[in-house]
């Protein structure tokens, strides 16, 4: 099991490393993109590998004075990972918009470095118009057409058709590891998760499935009832990876993460593309649509979804009995969303903590005690209870 | 012989301990001022308050350490953090305490407390030294006052400055500028104490302001800061005698429930406490009068 689990954590913590020696062995291209909602099973279906750009943990230098200090790390990692020259060997790069800085990132890329083969793709941001559907597969057709220009290739329905049942069978397996740990019936921690869902996406996922299966089959499984002695959900980071070192500090301090709504996590397995709809693109517009009421975006405009009336959904199904918001400083869908999830939280009386992140790293013994306090303050409000019952 | 517990709060600037004997009476409070989560301040405190109390090492049976150097003390039987232990202290001194305000040396921290009692929310200060006991030590530095007299200096003042810097550095060189400008030291310090009180009026605005509030920590001493603070929030603090040790004392009282849980039958490692505090009592370094400042220990029982 270890050694499968090593894979995947060398591939979610050196990825381009990973992506750089696929492509020399393999021969193949590689494309990036950005998170959130780009339908990666389009590049897959080229013959490339898709690779999903990652925030870097080093310090940002010449592409610090390309953006302002107050846009959030990943952006700002990401136009460093350009001007520093360290996405060349990605073929391409397909953006499609997730939030306004992103939108700045596309640009400043494009202008300091005018050689990166850059497309920008807008999908819909409003889900629920009549026009909504229409619009998301003109705009998947057009990035389609892109993509077969940039590569020379032409993409068949009968390729797309396989790539998205490939897909299907990642988020799948990756669901069956998080429904595994919700019960109890295995132990992994909430930063292996990471590593398992992160190194999906910069692997080659018929390869990915493969290390799936067998990680599955070796896991100890156990059918006792689940021992942590407090159980939390975590949820943010909507576009990339929490440090693994935070994930392993709140569990360090007597939580266990036993479920959680993180890019790096379910949000990007919570949805699967229907293979019965009859077209591939038909099908991936739909599955974009649909995904907001699996797991709900701040940066898409649904009327009919809260995201904090989900949360407390989520966390009463998983039987968490607290939640832990990991905050990216400067980001403003977040921003824009925490306060409703703040007041949903206290008004229902379910504990929650804000721990803000940032690039730099954060004071970590800071979030240590804040972390610690929290735990004690549900074992004891749970003490409380149980005498008054 | 009775049996007792200790707590310790082995905090950023100073070392409290606090001693309850099985009844749950205070016997002995001390507090040592020796930098930075230093061994030789809890050493300093402990002798205090074994003085103080009058007890051989062997009556201590639990034992519970808060604070930031909590986890290095191995003497400890668990460690609770500082937030929950200044609750349960605070509550203890004030029984209708809703709301704690605790400076400490390196942090600040504002807990919302329930009817019963139990911490409900809290919050603290995120990246900088802005706000805490800190702050006043580096600009008491700047300005060239004891720390202990800044609080008075700061209430002789007419007026006030702002002091606009979120970061301890960065005030202390607005207080240079200042100096520099010819301004009072006095209306300096009164804005160095107002500052303090605005970033805590934002740390009681996370989790919503519940009279009434007792104040904790050693910046509870500071008459200046309490002022400001009370000028900011429009209402009265509650002082308790013992503010300082409130950490300490939450933590006794935490190693007492321990106790009391156990039925009071002793442990097969009872012996262990002993030994340990032996062992980290027995450094060369002997404790001097200045060392351990020794306090009237508080009115409670647990």
């Amino acid at each position: 099991m270890n050694t499968v689990l090593d894979k995947f954590a060398q591939a979610a913590q050196r990825p381009y490393e990973h992506v750089k020696a696929w492509k020399q062995e393999r021969g193949v291209k590689a494309v990036g993109t950005l998170p959130m909602h780009f339908p990666a099973e389009i590049i897959h279906a080229t013959g490339a590998l898709p690779v999903i750009v990652q925030e870097m943990p080093d310090a940002i230098t010449s592409g610090g004075g390309a953006m302002y200090p107050f846009f959030c790390g990943y952006t700002r990692s990401i136009v460093d990972q350009v001007t520093e020259d360290q996405l060349g060997f990605l073929d391409a790069i397909m953006f499609t918009d997730h939030c306004v800085q992103l939108l700045s990132a596309a640009d400043v890329i494009r202008i300091s470095r005018p050689e990166t083969t850059i497309h920008f793709h807008q999908l819909i941001a409003s889900l629920r118009q009549p026009w909504s559907l229409e619009s998301s597969v003109k705009t998947l057709r057009e990035l389609v057409a892109d993509l077969e220009e940039v590569l020379g290739v032409v993409v068949t329905e009968e390729a797309l058709r396989h790539s998205i049942s490939v897909f299907n069978e990642n988020r799948r397996l990756i669901r069956d590891l998080y429904q595994m740990r919700r019960t109890g019936q295995i132990q992994l921690r909430a930063s292996q998760m990471q590593h398992i869902v992160k190194s999906s996406m910069v692997m080659d996922k018929e390869t990915h499935n493969a290390l799936l299966r067998e990680l599955i089959a070796s896991l100890k499984t156990s059918t006792a009832p689940r021992s942590d002695e407090v159980a939390i959900f975590v949820s943010g980071h909507l576009c990339h990876a929490p440090r693994p070192e935070i994930l392993d500090l709140i569990e360090d301090c007597g939580a266990t993460i036993v479920d959680d709504d993180l890019y790096t996590g379910y949000r990007y397995v919570s949805t699967d593309v229907d293979a019965g709809i009859g077209d591939p693109i038909v099908a991936l517009a739909t599955a974009y649509i649909r995904k907001n009421d699996n797991v709900p975006c701040p940066t898409r405009i649904d009327p009919e979804v809260d995201w904090e009336e989900w949360l407390l959904g989520a966390v009463d199904r998983c039987g968490a009995q607290g939640l832990v918001v990991l905050l990216v400083k400067f980001c403003e869908p977040h921003y824009f969303a925490y306060p409703r999830i703040k007041a949903a939280f206290e008004r229902n009386e379910v504990p929650h903590l804000m721990i803000e992140t940032e690039h730099d790293g954060v004071a970590m013994e800071n979030v240590r005690t804040k972390v610690e306090s929290f735990v004690e303050m549900i074992k004891v409000q749970r003490a409380a209870r149980a005498v008054a019952a | 012989m009775k049996s007792h517990v200790l707590g310790i709060d082995f905090g950023s600037t100073t070392a409290k301990v606090v001693i309850l004997d099985e009844d749950g009476n205070t016997v002995a409070s001390c507090v040592s001022q020796k930098g930075a989560v230093s061994d030789e301040g809890v050493r300093a405190a402990l002798r205090g308050a074994f003085e103080q109390a009058g007890i051989d090492l062997s009556a201590v049976v639990r034992v519970v350490s808060t604070g930031y150097g909590r986890r290095m003390l191995d003497i400890a039987d668990r460690t609770i953090t500082e937030i929950t232990c200044h609750a349960r202290g605070a509550r203890a001194l004030v029984p209708e305490a809703r709301l704690v305000i605790d400076i400490g040396g390196q942090d600040s921290k504002v807990i919302a407390l329930d009817r019963s009692g139990l911490v409900a929310r809290f919050a603290m200060n995120d990246r900088c030294a802005a706000g805490t006991g800190k702050f006043l030590e580096v600009l008491a530095r700047a300005v060239n006052v004891e720390l202990e007299d800044m609080g008075a200096e700061a209430l002789k003042a007419e007026d006030t400055v702002a002091i606009t810097s979120m970061c301890a550095t960065f005030a202390e060189t607005e207080v240079i500028s200042l100096l520099a400008e010819g301004r009072p030291k006095q209306v300096i310090l009164a804005g160095v104490h107002q500052s303090i009180a605005s970033r805590t009026v934002g740390l009681v605005g996370r989790v919503g302001k519940h009279d009434p509030i007792v104040m904790t920590g050693g910046v509870a001493q500071n008459i200046a800061a309490v002022h400001f603070l009370e000028k900011a929030l429009e209402t009265r603090l509650i002082i308790p005698t013992g503010a300082q040790i409130a950490g300490a004392l939450g933590a006794a009282l935490f190693a007492l429930d321990d106790l009391r849980s156990a039925s009071k039958v002793k442990r097969d490692d009872d012996d262990a406490v002993e030994a340990k505090l032996e062992q980290l009592l027995a450094d060369p370094q002997r404790c001097t009068p200045a060392c351990g400042k020794k306090e009237t220990p508080v009115t409670f029982k647990g």
